[in-house]
This record gives C-alpha cells, structure tokens and sequence, in this order.
C-alpha cells in the first residue's frame, strides 16, 4: 500500500451533490398511479351507471332506477341462465380438479415412463385459447367429427354430445385441468419429501401413503385452484359460444354476448345490470381467494433441505398407467390439435375419405386472398407486439412503484393494479364499448386497434405483475438504497439498477403478455369493428358463416405462433409462461 | 468530512421503540462504533443517519446541514445528504463491472470524463482492487468484493462515512486480515467514520469510541479501555469481553478510599472498591474479569485482596489452557488456568481494585 490517500481523497472540495429534482419522482409516480386508476375505472364505471339508468347511456333525458335489477330477475328464462352457469362451472371444475390432482401425482410424483413428456403435453391446453381448443374438439368429437363418423360407422351412433352441459364441460374441464396441475405441482414441491418417507418408515404402503399423506398435504393447492377455475367456468365464452348456442343452452356469458352484441336492439340497462351481477360475483370469489390463499400456511411444510422427493414405485401397474395416460394424452391433447392442424390442409376430414385425396393448400390461399383474414393477422401482431410492449412498460413501472419507492399512495395502487382479476374479460369488453361511446373524443379510437390494446392492457395487468413482482421481492433492497445513498434520486436508481437488474422478469412479462394478447377474443369481440379485426373475431366470424377450412387455417396459424413464442421462452429464458 | 451529532433520537414502530432518546457527538475525523446485540437499534440508527429510515422525533446534524429535525419537519431524502455506506451485503450492483460501479456516484456528480478515470483507478488502488477493474462482481470473493464496495464508497469523498457490519460475511481467517486493513486505512484517511457491529473484538481493535446500544437506548459511550475496564453497568460488562458475575448484600458501605465489604450467599466475605455508594444490606451484582482472577497460593489474603472458596463443576481443554467451571455460594463462574486441575475444591484470589460494582437490578 505505497499510494497516498491524500491523493485519491485529496483535499480538493467535495464534489457538488447532482441537483434534486424533486418533482420527478413525485411526477412520475403520480403520473402512473392516475393512469393505472383510469384504466381500471375505464369500464367499470360506465358499467355501474348504465346498470343504474332507464335507457342507453348515450341517450339523453336518462334517469335512475333500480328498476333494471327488476326486470333482470323477471326476464324469462334468466334463471335457466343462472343455474345453466352454475352447473357447467361446477363440473368444469369437478373435472379439472379430477385431472389436474391425477396428473399432478402420476406424472410428478412416480415412477411412470415417460412421465415428464406427459407432464408436458398435458400443459399445452393452457397455452392455447379455448376458442381454439373448442375447434380442435369440435373436428375431431364433433357431430361431423373424425372420431365421431368412425364411431357411427361401428357402433351405432357416438356415447358423448359435446352440445350438452356435460360435453362443454368436457372441453373447459380439460383446458383448465393444467391450473390444478401447476398448483398441485408447486405445492409438492415444496412439501417436505421426509413427510412421506416417514409414512412409508411406519410402514404404509404406496397407495395409503399417497391417500393419508400426499393428498391431504395438496388440499390447499386443490382448494385454490378449484376456486380459480370455477372462476374461469363463470367467466367462459367460448365453449357456450360454439356448443352451447346452437344447443339452445344459455350461461350468463352468452346472455351479455347475445344481448349486448349480436342483438339488433341491445337492451343496455338489462345488460348492465347482467355484467354487474357477474362482477359482483367473481368479486367475491377472487375475495376468496385471498383468504384461501392466506390459509395455507396451516399446511405448507417448509424442511428447509431441498431434497427431491423419491418418487412412489408403481410396480406392475406402470405400464397399464402409462397406457392409460397416452390415451388420455391422445384423445384430449394431441388429437383434437392434430384434428384441427390436419383439417387447415384438407378440404374435408373424414374417416371415409383417404387423407390423401383431400390434401390441399386451398384453405391457406383462401386465408390469404380475403383482405380481412389477412388484415387480422396483422393486427393480432401488432395488439401483441406493440400492446405487449406498452402493458409491460406500465407494469415495470407500477411494479417498482407498489414495492420499491416510498410513494405515500402505494398500498392503494396495488389493490388497484390487482382489481382486474376480479372483472370477468366479458364484462370488460362491454364496460369498455361503453365508455369509448359515451365520452366525448375518445370515439376516433374506437375503430382502430387502440382501444383492444387499452382494454387488453387493462384486464391483464394483474397477469403481468405476477410475472414482475416475484424477482423484484426477491432482489436485495441495498441495491436501490446503495445508489440512494451515492446520490441518486428513486427515478435515477429506477434507470440504472432497478430496470436493469430487472430485464429477465420484463422480457417473461413481455412474451407472457405477447402469447396471451395473440389469443385474446373474448374483450375484443365486444370492442372490434371493421378495420381492427383481430384473429380471436374474426376466427369466430368465419366459424358462424360455416368456414370450417378458414377456422382450421387460422387457428392453425395461432397454434404455430404461440407454440413457438412458447418454445423458444421456454428454451432461452426458462420462462415459466403460466400462472 | 465532518462532525455529527445526533439529539434525542428517536424510532417507534407502533408501540415497539426501536430507537428511545439517543444523544450522540462524534466528532470530526472520529471512528466511533455502535456495538450490541441484533435488535438493539444499532443499525436503525446507522439507516437514520444515512436517509434510510425515517425517525420519529429528534434531530440528526452532520457539519453546518440538518439532516433530519421532527420539530422543524425536515428530512433529507438519503440522495441529498452525501453519505457513504459500505453495505453488510456489499449491494454491488451484478449488472455492472467493477469499474461501473465506481464510476456511478462519479457519473451522478458530473465529473468530468478525464477525471473520473484517474478517481476512479486512486480508489481501486486505494483497496488494491486497480487489476480487477473489468471483472463482474460474481467473479469476486467476498474480500474482494468488501474492498470494492469500499472503493465505490471512497470515490466521492463522502461527508461521513458508514459501515454497516462490513466483516460479518467474511470467514473467520480472512476477517482477522480484513479488520487489520481496515485500521490501518482508517488511520490513514481520518475519515468521520460511524461503525455497526455486533463483534466486540472489532469495537475494540478499531474504535476510538464505543457506543453500546441495548433495547434502542445507549448503555455507555466511551473509548475501548473506558468500556472493558469500567463497564456502566451489567450489560455492558457481560457484553463486552468474558465476565464472571456474583451476588450478594452489602456489609459494610464503601469507605472513604471506596473499599466496600460484600457477603455472598454461602456467607463467604469479598472486598471490592467501588466508586458507587451502595447502602448495607442493598443486594447486589458484581463482577470480575477472567483474568483478574487468580489461584490463591497461600493465606495471602491482604486489605487489597480476598480470598473465597470455590467448588469445581466442570473443567475443559480449550487449547493450551483449561477452562474450569466453579461454583460460587450458588453462583457459576469460570475461570481459565495453564495446568489441568484436580482437586475438588479451589481457593480464588481476587484483587481488591480488580471487580466491577454494579448497584442496579440485573440481569446476569
């Protein structure tokens, strides 16, 4: 240590201090909470008023009433409605809770072959939209379907009728199957493998170790998803959409959709007051969730070791199970997709008519030569693209907000940003066409894609934070308080370390909030118009004129688009894209 | 550089004090260390000090600038007082090399271009970190690392200077190096240093002064000898090095030269001088150091010592010496020899001026 100190630290005056700019930070946290408060307000608001007025809100002279409350209750068959809803949630949830807890011990916890390739496959229904999915069953379960044809042939006649509650069911059942599936998994994980180890020391077999052991310990992982899917179930357009319509069965989603879009005369009080309903409900439900969610401590066992639990032996019954699980795998995931690929490149799909003879481009050209599929696709790209980007700025932002700045309205902006989880997509599309229409200078936006990516933006912010907050609590504060110290006001330390440090959980909210715009349909069929078509409508649109080869392009296309983004995250960043 | 000065400080969390009413001068140039237990306020204190933490009364000065007053209002936001932190956790940021993170408080403050190289190679120098200026943090050791975040510290000529338990994530080897070098660059800067540890050998070895907190409020302020040989009260003296503590009532009120006369339990008598006032019959704690307690040799006991009886409990080899474990008249003491022992039965020898009278009521 030769050198002088003086010389480093010599007795030339202090550096000046940067210069405070004290209203920056305050600007800027001001300034998204505003803009975070009006996004989430945006449909609500209108929603609760029109709910509360005697004619359309664009009319004049209106007047409050409750009296749409009323008229909700009397409206012939609107109780149907509700029990129609109440039924296909509960069995959506019955089978996704079944099969998701199965799938969860068979493919995580045993010795099955091939069980992590299962475990795979059986995710990929999450990453696809259920308007797809409905399709890919619909080609292949159909009452023209693959399987269906092939079964009349032999038998006489198909045992399932996808245009029942149970059949509609069926398909979301299977969809949402992965969330009991994740949640079940994360849980084991967590759980201390010695748990088991002294079941089994004590000399319980595998079966009675898996029932008094294993399950009991994944309740909470299965009550909370439960919860979450019946969620879902009430929240579902799609499936009632496609089966439900033609079949005359009417859930509370399809009752907003026919009255509030595809009516003549939309009866706005009467649908108002529906969607209000809805809110009302899902509220208490996410409410629930929370409180379930707090529960769980009371189960969760912490060893503290991370040993990887030893999987259960199955002996004999490993090849049977496995068997089983193909089919399982085939019949839900593989060939209802497969059906749907296949069909994009034939004229027809038939058990009777050899593939080959109807091998064709035809359906591809078509999709290229209308203006409007192509007009779609482009504007799906761009919603994702560009919308994905706008969201995940403002996400980054709230996120460092809510958890790393000592704003005074923080606690508050979190419920705010949370709130959307709670507004069911339907809903939101409607309170959205609402307020475009009713304020003044906001209807030049509302035949452009804008006004998808706002209404997009707003319903998954909460889908976004999720991505974000995780690795931002998990960062060490003294990194933002070492450059607080040095000099550096919140929006500075926001720039050059926050940000930065932050960029893996930013792109995964980015190609989150991609995959999940590209499928969106259900905000935006109450929002589109000519021009800013997306291919969530326009895949509904060609499926009502009967375009079954144009649905099956279309979808095709979503399909590769989402399977890549999905792959190549997975592959590069080990981005986990669920939850 | 600077002097600070800390007035009736104070940090409630709902009804929890973590800080109650601490009054601190350090002057300029000083290293002064707040020692104690974790929770004792010490680090909320330093998080004060540097713009961390918000207190909820009192006021905080460093040189001529307020830097938090809760009668006035006033409270500096941590980027407006020009403190430099060393960090327990280093807080390196992993995205930049080790020449990034130095340069930043530099890039903050405008300096210029040319300037900001040299600065920043006298500060890496300084360390001796100047060959690892390309390096990413996760391609540092723990030392390594300290000693850049030393640098990053250093580099803007801070006001005061805060280390918020620098060595507590080092192996016990390389602390012993680092603590070594940290005195000797201490001497050399003369920089108003405020030091957090819960280490007492550190407090020792460095400090000119020790604060020891206990339960957000200051036990004793004093220099490293004040504190070990005069501790303020039981606390102090059973936090600070190794204490053997008994008890007992008072015989006979301290004399004029400050003999005091105390009696212990099993009715054995031990003269201590004192320069607190007990009355006869009082209960009360006292204690002795280790090393001023010796094997009594021959009925050598003198108006400047006593001698008592002590039974063996235990006794252990600790390497090189033997820690024998004695009871008292009910008290536990040990106490360290060269020589195995054994007999049964132990008579003590204790210096008059030698033990610690405590009159408060006490813990120990």
């Amino acid at each position: 240590m030769s050198l002088n100190a003086s010389s480093a630290l010599g007795p030339a005056a202090t550096d000046a201090l940067p210069k405070p700019l004290p209203s920056r930070d305050t600007a800027i946290q001001y300034g998204t909470a505003l803009l975070t408060i009006v996004l989430i307000a945006a449909p609500l608001i209108p929603v609760l008023y029109q709910s509360l007025l005697d004619r359309a809100l664009y009319d004049s002279g209106q007047q409050f009433t409750l009296s749409n409350f009323g008229r909700l209750f009397r409206t012939e068959g609107f109780g149907l409605v509700i029990w129609n809803t109440f039924v296909f949630a509960t069995l959506t949830t019955l089978i996704s809770q079944t099969l998701g807890t199965l799938a969860a011990v068979l493919f995580g916890r045993t010795d099955m072959p091939g069980a992590r390739l299962f475990g795979e496959l059986f995710l990929w229904p999450i990453y696809l939209s259920a308007l797809v999915l409905s399709f890919g069953w619909y080609t292949i379960y159909g009452p023209a379907g693959y399987l269906t044809l092939w079964m009349q042939a032999i038998f006489d006649g198909a045992p399932w009728n996808l245009y029942s509650l149970p059949g509609m069911a069926m398909i979301a059942g299977v969809s949402q199957a992965p969330v009991a599936y994740i949640y079940c998994m994360s849980s084991a994980s967590i759980t201390d493998p010695t748990l088991e180890e002294a079941a089994r020391v004590a000399g319980a077999g595998t079966f009675r170790t898996l029932w008094r052991i294993t399950l009991p310990l994944l309740l909470p992982a299965i009550a909370y998803s439960a919860v979450l899917n019946f969620t879902v179930g009430l929240e579902l357009l799609a499936i009632p959409l496609v089966f439900g319509d033609p079949a005359g069965i009417t859930v509370l989603t399809t009752f907003l959709y026919n009255n509030g879009v595809a009516s003549a005369r939309p009866d706005h009080g009467l649908v108002a007051t529906a969607a209000v309903l809805m809110l009302a409900v899902v509220c208490v439900l996410v409410w629930l969730q929370g409180r379930l969610l707090g529960n769980t401590r009371r189960f969760v066992t912490l060893g503290g070791k991370a040993t990887r639990p030893r999987p259960f032996r199955l002996d004999r019954l490993r090849w049977p199970l496995c068997l089983l699980s193909s089919v399982y795998i085939v019949a839900t995931v593989v060939a209802p997709i497969g059906a749907l690929l296949i069909r994009a490149f034939t004229s027809l799909l038939s058990p009777m008519v050899p593939l080959l003879d109807v091998l064709t481009f035809d359906n591809f050209v078509s999709m290229f030569e209308y203006p409007i599929y192509l007009r779609s696709i482009w504007n799906s790209f761009i919603v994702s693209t560009l919308g994905g980007a706008l969201a995940t700025a403002l996400i980054g932002l709230i996120a460092i907000i809510v958890l790393r700045s000592d704003f005074r309205w923080r606690t508050p902006l979190h419920y705010a940003a949370l709130f959307p989880r709670a507004v069911p997509g339907v809903v939101a599309g409607i309170g959205f066409f609402y307020a475009f229409a009713f304020v003044p200078g906001l209807g030049g936006l509302r035949n452009t894609i804008w006004i998808l990516i706002v209404a997009f933006t707003m319903h998954f912010i909460p889908v976004g934070l999720g991505a974000v907050a995780p690795m931002l609590l998990q960062m060490s504060p003294d990194f933002d308080r070492a450059a607080r110290v040095q000099g550096a006001d919140w929006w500075t330390t926001s720039r050059r370390i926050v940000f930065p440090l932050l960029r893996p959980a930013l792109v995964a909210c980015f190609i989150i909030l991609f995959v999940t715009f590209f499928k969106e349909y259900t905000t935006a069929i109450f929002l589109f118009a000519p021009g800013s078509e997306v291919i969530g409508t326009t895949l509904l649109q060609a499926w009502t004129q009967g375009e079954v080869g144009l649905v099956s392009a279309l979808a095709t296309l979503q399909v590769l688009v989402i399977g890549v983004c999905v792959t190549a995250a997975r592959a590069i960043f080990g981005v986990k894209l669920y939850g | 550089m600077a002097e600070l000065l800390i007035e009736n400080l104070c940090k409630r969390f709902g009804p929890v004090r973590a800080i109650d009413d601490i009054n601190i001068r350090v002057a300029d140039g000083e290293f002064v260390t707040l020692l104690g237990p974790s929770g004792c306020g010490k680090s909320t204190t330093l998080g004060a000090i540097a713009g961390l933490d918000q207190p909820t009364s009192g006021r905080i000065r460093v040189g001529n600038r307020v830097y938090f007053d809760g009668e006035k209002g006033i409270f500096l936001p941590p980027e407006r007082r020009n403190c430099g932190l060393v960090f327990q956790s280093y807080a390196l940021w992993p995205h930049m090399t080790v020449y990034d993170n130095v340069v930043f408080p530099l890039t903050l403050r405008k300096v210029s271009t040319a300037d900001r190289k040299r600065r920043v190679e006298e500060s890496l120098a300084l360390v001796e970190m100047e060959r690892f200026q390309d390096r990413y943090p996760h391609q540092l050791s723990g030392g390594q690392q300290q000693r850049v975040a030393l640098a990053r510290t250093l580099v803007y000529q801070p006001e005061i200077l805060l280390l918020d338990e620098p060595l507590s994530n080092l192996d016990a080897k390389l602390r012993d190096r680092a603590r070594t070098w940290l005195a000797e660059l201490r001497t050399r800067l003369g920089l108003t240093t405020i030091y957090v540890t819960h280490d007492q050998v550190e407090a020792l070895a460095l400090s000119d002064r020790i604060v020891v907190m206990n339960g957000g409020r200051v036990s004793q302020i004093g220099t490293p000898q004040d504190i070990y040989a005069r501790p303020a009260d039981s606390f102090v003296a059973d936090f600070i090095g190794t204490t053997n503590f008994l008890s007992g009532d008072v015989v006979e009120a301290p004399h004029v030269n400050g003999r005091t006369l105390l009696r212990l339990a099993d009715g054995q008598r031990v003269a201590i001088k004192s320069e607190r006032r007990p009355a006869v019959g009082d209960k009360v704690t006292f204690a002795y150091r280790p090393e001023q307690i010796r094997l009594a040799t021959n009925d050598e006991a003198t108006i400047e010592s006593s001698i008592i009886e002590a039974a063996v409990v235990s006794h252990s080899y600790i390497g090189g010496r033997w820690q024998i474990g004695l009871d008292v008249g009910g008290n536990q003491i040990r106490i360290e020899t060269q020589d195995a022992i054994s007999d049964r039965q132990l008579r003590l020898w204790l210096p008059l001026d030698g033990g610690i009278l405590f009159t408060e009521r006490t813990h120990a």
